[in-house]
């Protein structure tokens, strides 16, 4: 029993969900991503911090081709992320992203939003992408604004609705690109909070956050990026006492600060 | 157009105004009255002085056979303006869809087209229709010859408009309809026009108009709309200023009636509503 149980979380640690390897991005003539290998697992919480224009947004982003890459590999259960067509989408549709700015659709109702990946996307009927829609707000603690349209909600309100609308598609892994930086402060834990009941039940998540309280309590990896590059990974207790490089000592101090 | 029904259309695009805006549209709207007013009256009394006033320039207005045959100028005016509104539209959007299209050579080929129908006059595109189209034998009649050239002429600067409605969007909007794994297509036809929508109303207005106004040629095609019509009517019975008078007045209740079905058009499609509050803080 224990036997095979190990088996299996070696075999699944074996093909990493997520991979990169020597990935390398320019903006022009600004080197962006510089040989960036990374190995998320299943289950595994990894967060990315670094100072602002480190590249960690366009990391985040070559994970579903939201950014081409200029060399190296971006590799899905083992699968290189495809380029183009349809390949792309279905692969996108089962990476679920969840931006600093919410992205609502703004036209649609609060429903609406989580229920038209699955709709459009996987076919899902209506009626049925309605009922597990409305079992996804619920969950996420927005069931009763299910009929309003975006603005109409609190920023905190919006990224959970944009969370749900991600998990619709149940994906294999989730992207997080600062989701708590555009909320004010009131609005941060109720966020967190069902960032920390999905980590917990499992989610395959890669998070850009500068929440040191959330790094702490559910990821498994911290991984620091300066200039394009990643400079130190570690757990996140390790790296938040002992951080080994100077960049990232420096930077810590530098949130700590305020 | 004119003051009183810019109402609707701020409600359905802009943001309610708050007491103090309100005064002062209150004050500007108590000016302005005053200006027609002393306008209209400047008009009359011209009109008296130079004797266009006399019944024998009005009384055509009395019989029926005018109105009748106005009224048939006005359904040509309708007809050849809705058609050329739908050719305008429809085939505007299919140009702004290709300009936008990441085949090159689509973009390139449609970039072309839009050029060529907005920088060319529409009458010119008229006489093309009218002169040169027939010597390759293509009979048209004279309904066609008037749609087609200036629903051409307003597709090119619609397809622009739309295309400009379209950029308006936030990228975060396609972004995350691509994350969700949905295609080009569908993240343009389902997320993005949608909300362009909202930015190209006015614009639309205006070309709308703009259409109507071209249609206006439609004399050189001898197409019976009401323009010609009333030139019909002028020759008749000598009345020049009267009739010009009253078609002016139907033009503008068209131009009207077209600004408010765009309003409530855009508001059934919600815009009002998210145009309430911005929707992304950044
Ligand atoms: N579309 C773009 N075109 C050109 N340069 C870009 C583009 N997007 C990002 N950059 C630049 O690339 C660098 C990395 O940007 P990125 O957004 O990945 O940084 P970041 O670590 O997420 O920063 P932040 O903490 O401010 O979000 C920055 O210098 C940024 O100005
Ligand atoms: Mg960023």
């Amino acid at each position: 029993m224990t036997q095979t149980q190990t088996g299996e979380a070696l075999a699944a640690e074996g093909t990493p969900v997520i991979e990169l390897r020597h990935v390398d991005k320019h903006f022009g003539s600004l080197h962006v991503l510089k040989d960036i290998n990374l190995k998320v697992g299943k289950g595994e919480v990894v967060v990315v911090i670094g100072p602002s224009g480190s590249g960690k947004s366009t990391l985040c982003r070559t994970i579903n081709r939201l950014e081409t890459i200029d060399s190296g590999e971006v590799l899905i259960e083992g699968k290189p992320l495809p380029q183009e067509g349809k390949e792309l989408a279905s692969t996108r549709a089962e990476i679920g992203m969840v931006f600093q700015s919410f992205n609502l659709f703004a036209h649609r109702s609060i429903i609406d939003n989580v229920t038209m990946g699955p709709v459009e996307v996987l076919g899902v009927s209506r009626d049925k992408a309605r009922e597990e829609g409305m079992e996804l707000l619920r969950r996420v603690g927005v069931a009763e604004q299910a009929e309003k349209m975006p603005a109409q909600l609190s920023g905190g309100q919006q990224q959970r609705v944009a969370i749900a609308r991600s998990l619709a598609m149940h994906p294999k892994a989730m992207l997080f690109d600062e989701p708590t930086s555009a909320l004010d402060p009131e609005m941060i834990n109720e966020v967190l909070d069902v960032m920390v009941e999905l980590a917990r039940g499992g989610m395959t998540m890669v998070v850009v956050t500068h929440e040191m309280g959330f790094a702490r309590r559910v990821s498994d990896r911290v991984v620091f990026m300066a200039d394009g590059a990643i400079i130190e990974e570690g757990k996140p207790d390790e790296f938040f006492e002992h951080p080994t490089t100077e960049r990232a000592r420096e930077f810590l101090d530098s949130i700590k600060g305020h | 157009m004119s003051a009183t029904n810019s109402t609707s259309m701020r409600d359905a695009l802009y943001e309610a105004p708050g007491p103090h805006t309100r005064r002062r549209i209150r004050f500007w709207t108590a000016i302005s009255l005053v200006l027609v007013a002393a306008g209209i009256g400047l008009i009359v009394r011209r009109f008296y002085v130079t004797g266009q006033l006399a019944p024998r320039y009005w009384e055509l207005f009395a019989r029926p056979t005018t109105w009748i045959f106005l009224g048939k100028g006005f359904l040509g005016t309708i007809e050849v303006s809705l058609m050329a509104g739908l050719i305008a539209i429809v085939l505007g959007f299919l140009l702004m869809l290709g300009r936008m299209s990441s085949s090159r050579v689509l973009s390139g080929i449609c970039r072309v087209i839009i050029n060529f129908f907005r920088g060319v006059p529409s009458l010119l595109l008229i006489y093309f229709f009218f002169l040169v189209v027939p010597t390759y034998g293509v009979k048209m009649s004279s309904f066609w010859m008037i749609t087609l050239p200036v629903g051409l002429a307003a597709s090119g600067v619609l397809a622009e408009v739309f295309r400009g409605g379209m950029n308006a969007v936030p990228k975060g909007q396609s972004e995350a309809a691509y994350s969700l794994g949905m295609r080009k297509m569908k993240v343009t036809m389902k997320i993005v026009f949608p909300q362009a929508v909202r930015y190209v109303i006015p614009s639309l207005i205006s070309q709308l108009v703009v259409v109507v106004k071209d249609t206006t040629v439609a004399y050189v095609v001898s197409f019976p709309d009401m323009l010609q019509n009333a030139r019909v009517l002028i020759t008749n019975y000598d009345a020049l200023v009267s009739v010009y008078f009253v078609v002016a007045i139907l033009y503008i209740l068209v131009n009207y009636a077209i600004n408010h079905l765009a309003v409530s058009l855009a508001r059934r499609s919600g815009t009002s509503i998210i145009s309430r509050t911005s929707e992304n803080p950044v």
